[in-house]
């Protein structure tokens, strides 16, 4: 496991902080998501109708650990800030892009990204900590690069993350994609992933 | 995985096998051996699936016909 140093800015002070961003997520990670991150979502979600719920309120990041864990193609991330776990994300290397100018061409497919609760403005505000999600992006980039895959990736967004991926990231918007639940597909070329990364 | 944690192995392939090699590389902006490490990465998740009693599944845009990949 390789450990890199990153870093979040703090809501409150407005601060850049020193985080940690780990190439797997370990038992130790798992044991802080069902440990704070897990209550803080349920506590959040609780009373709350379906629609008001965050979109990945239901996804349990143990179970899905069991499937990834055992396969070489799968990359699983996590970042830790201050002892406690700030984000998740696992990446798939064995998918082809979609986009006409590198159609056919092996990319890092994003499987599932996300925030912890106390870091998304509409559960907690302010946030503790942004940057989250860009700390991601360029984690599956350096992936996407480290692969022979000159900074390629792709993700289906979930709704309220589309102008996210779409402005900040610089990605490009392919449609929404009816065999994914109709979410929106994004793909970065190794031009947008140069852009990205000299941000 | 740090370059310490490789392997190295010697791969004889058939002069057809290598040409296919060379193709997949160039179509895909891979080296061989990036080929090579795809392919396995890609056989075991598929692998994995099939297991779980999935099935891999192949559909042609236009005509939304469907056919199944029996891997042995």
């Amino acid at each position: 496991m390789t450990e890199s140093r990153v870093f979040l800015r703090k809501s409150e002070t407005n601060e850049l902080v020193e985080s940690s961003l780990l190439d797997e997520v370990t038992d130790h990670h798992l044991a802080m998501w069902n440990g704070s991150w897990r209550p803080a979502m349920e506590a959040y979600c609780a009373g709350r109708v379906l629609r008001d719920k965050p979109e990945d309120h239901h996804w349990d990041w143990k179970w899905k650990a069991n499937e990834w864990r055992p396969l070489l193609g799968y990359h699983s991330f996590a970042i830790v800030c201050e002892n406690d776990l700030q984000g998740l994300m696992v990446a798939s290397d064995f998918k082809s892009a979609r986009l006409q100018a590198q159609f056919g061409k092996p990319i890092v497919y994003v499987e599932f990204v996300a925030t912890a609760p106390w870091n998304r403005p509409e559960l907690q505000n302010p946030p503790r900590y942004r940057g989250v999600g860009t700390v991601m992006v360029a984690a599956a980039v350096e992936l996407s690069w480290d692969l022979g895959y000159r900074g390629r990736i792709g993700l289906h967004s979930l709704p309220k993350a589309e102008p996210f991926y779409r402005e900040s990231c610089g990605m490009t918007e392919l449609g929404k994609d009816a065999a994914h639940q109709n979410l929106m597909y994004y793909e970065m070329t190794d031009n947008q992933a140069e852009r990205f990364r000299q941000k | 995985m740090t370059e310490s944690d490789k392997r190295t192995m010697t791969l004889n392939l058939t002069a057809r096998e290598m040409a296919v090699l060379e193709q997949l590389a160039a179509a895909k902006d891979l080296s061989k051996t990036g080929v090579m490490r795809l392919a396995l990465r890609l056989l075991q998740a598929v692998d994995s699936k099939i297991r779980m009693g999935q099935k891999l599944m192949f559909e042609d845009e236009k005509s939304k016909e469907k056919s199944e990949l029996v891997l042995i």
